[in-house]
């Protein structure tokens, strides 16, 4: 579950998220669309604490980030997966250690890792680059490097921001695919894109967000 | 299993940035190194000086005319005391011959005397713990006082000289210890920061994915005390290389160098204090973590 009530961030005096009210139900698979610089990779920031809300507060599950204390912050980030927009790979680790990495954080086993690492990388179609070098791949073959290692720790919440930026129609609707399919077991997922084309027709609720205000919603 | 691969992460990272980690090895190594001669110096010259108090005694003269029971009452009292460790009484027989010996040729100066004009003395050791100058001093005037004692003659200046030796090469070792270890935690801090730096953006990223400050830590800690442990063995190597050099060729110039002992506990001692000290540098340079 994720909840905004009245959150507001500046940048040097300016607004850039004003006054920001909105929920997304637990299980719930839902898009945040606007221009760029509406805000939309601003408001995912503040919900995994890259940036701190100015005003307001947000609840990710059980989680209040007004109320968090300094050690509990890692523990927030690890109930999240994040994709995103600009990949954030370790370029001297192979794509199996990228994707491991989120678990390794979590303290889980080698063995585990090597079989959840390789689920995970088999979902993006990627398995046959696990030794590969994040350098040595596309921008689309990053980008899925990137969901492999937001999804495979299962998360209780997925974000994504621009998670198609990189990637050709036909590879972009498989991706929404994928984020579908793990919405169905239960994961609470917000998209941030500007790219109508991602949510039509889904029947998802469609948040709109416009120079920092949420301007209203639709369904997709 | 975050030990495990903290260690891992270390030892890539060591192997990846390897010139710079030989580089604060050797600088560690030499370092270490002056410690360990510093070490090996001191305790010889401690191991000669500890020999020093044995032969420190004060000189208890008698009365002339004491009878043999007042001499026994004299050693006996002395006896009680905790103060002295040995004692040998001289008698004015021995005393004369003994300065006989001593002149040798020039003996002749004795001729002509009608009677020994020399005292029975008692020689006195004392407890090593009592080898300074306010204790002999004080010793010397608490056995003036005993009944049939004369004078008491104790060598002020040599007490002095052995007390002075020894503070001075305690205070030495401290200062060169410390100028030292502060040099090695400067190495370590310098070697770490520079890899925590080049890292930075890996750093950023494994906060975001839910790293805690141990985790980040960690790895950088190792880093350090891997950088401090191989600086403490090649500081060994070159210590002993040192050692060898010394007792085996300049011995042959110089005799006396064969008797130098190495003290074994720095084998053991060295490669830890690099480690603590490494792992000191690494806490410095990774300072307060902000997630």
């Amino acid at each position: 579950m994720i909840a905004f009530q009245n959150v507001s961030k500046y940048y040097e005096h300016q607004g850039v998220l004003k006054n920001i009210t909105f929920s997304v139900q637990k299980g719930e698979m839902a898009f945040l669309t606007g221009p760029s610089g509406a805000g939309k990779s601003t408001l995912l920031k503040l919900m995994y604490l890259a940036e701190w809300p100015d005003e307001g507060d947000i609840v990710i599950e059980d989680f209040h980030l007004q109320s968090l204390k300094p050690p509990e912050i890692p523990l927030l980030r690890r109930s999240i997966g994040v994709v995103f927009q600009d990949f954030k790979l370790i370029n001297n680790l192979t794509v199996f250690d990228n994707v491991a990495m989120a678990l390794r954080i979590k303290g889980v086993g080698e063995k585990e890792i090597k079989n959840l690492v390789s689920v995970a990388l088999k979902k993006v179609h990627l398995r046959h680059l696990s030794d590969s070098y994040p350098r040595s791949l596309s921008g689309g073959e990053q980008q899925r490097v990137v969901i492999a290692r937001a999804i495979v720790t299962e998360p209780l919440v997925l974000l994504a921001d621009e998670p198609t930026g990189n990637l050709d129609p036909n590879t972009s609707i498989d991706i929404i695919k994928l984020f579908e399919e793990i919405n169905l077991q239960g994961t609470t997922i917000l998209i941030a894109t500007h790219n109508r084309e991602l949510f039509r027709n889904t029947g998802r609720r469609v948040l709109k967000l416009d120079g920092g205000n949420l301007v209203g919603e639709e369904v997709g | 299993m975050t030990l495990a691969y903290s260690f891992k992460s270390a030892f890539q990272s060591l192997c990846r940035e390897k010139w710079i980690n030989i580089l604060s090895m050797l600088t560690v190594a030499s370092s270490l190194l002056i410690i360990t001669l510093t070490a090996f110096f001191l305790y010889n010259v401690e191991l000669v000086a500890s020999h020093l108090p044995d032969r420190f005694s004060l000189v208890a003269y008698l009365n002339d005319n004491i009878s043999q029971e007042e001499i026994q009452g004299i050693v006996d009292t002395l006896k009680r005391r905790d103060d002295i460790a040995a004692l040998k009484y001289i008698s004015k027989d021995d005393a004369i011959k003994e300065l006989k010996q001593t002149l040798k040729d020039t003996r002749y100066i004795l001729e002509g005397l009608n009677e020994n004009p020399l005292s029975s003395s008692i020689e006195i050791r004392l407890k090593r713990d009592f080898v300074t100058s306010a204790s002999a001093k004080r010793i010397s005037e608490e056995i003036k006082k005993v009944s049939g004692i004369d004078d008491v003659y104790y060598g002020e200046k040599v007490a002095e000289a052995i007390y002075l030796l020894k503070k001075s090469l305690q205070n030495m070792s401290i200062i060169i210890f410390i100028t030292i270890s502060t040099g090695v935690v400067f190495v370590a801090y310098s070697t770490v920061k520079i890899l925590f730096y080049r890292r930075k953006e890996e750093i950023e990223i494994i906060k975001l994915l839910g790293a805690t400050k141990g985790f980040i830590r960690m790895p950088f800690l190792i880093e350090g005390g891997t950088i401090g442990f191989f600086g403490g063995i090649l500081g060994i190597i070159g210590a002993l290389l040192f050692y060898l050099a010394i007792t085996y060729r300049l011995s042959m110039v110089i005799p006396m160098l064969k008797t130098l002992v190495f003290p074994l506990e720095i084998l053991i001692l060295l490669p830890i204090t690099g480690i603590a000290l490494g792992i000191v540098g690494s806490v410095i340079a990774i300072g307060r973590l902000k997630l």
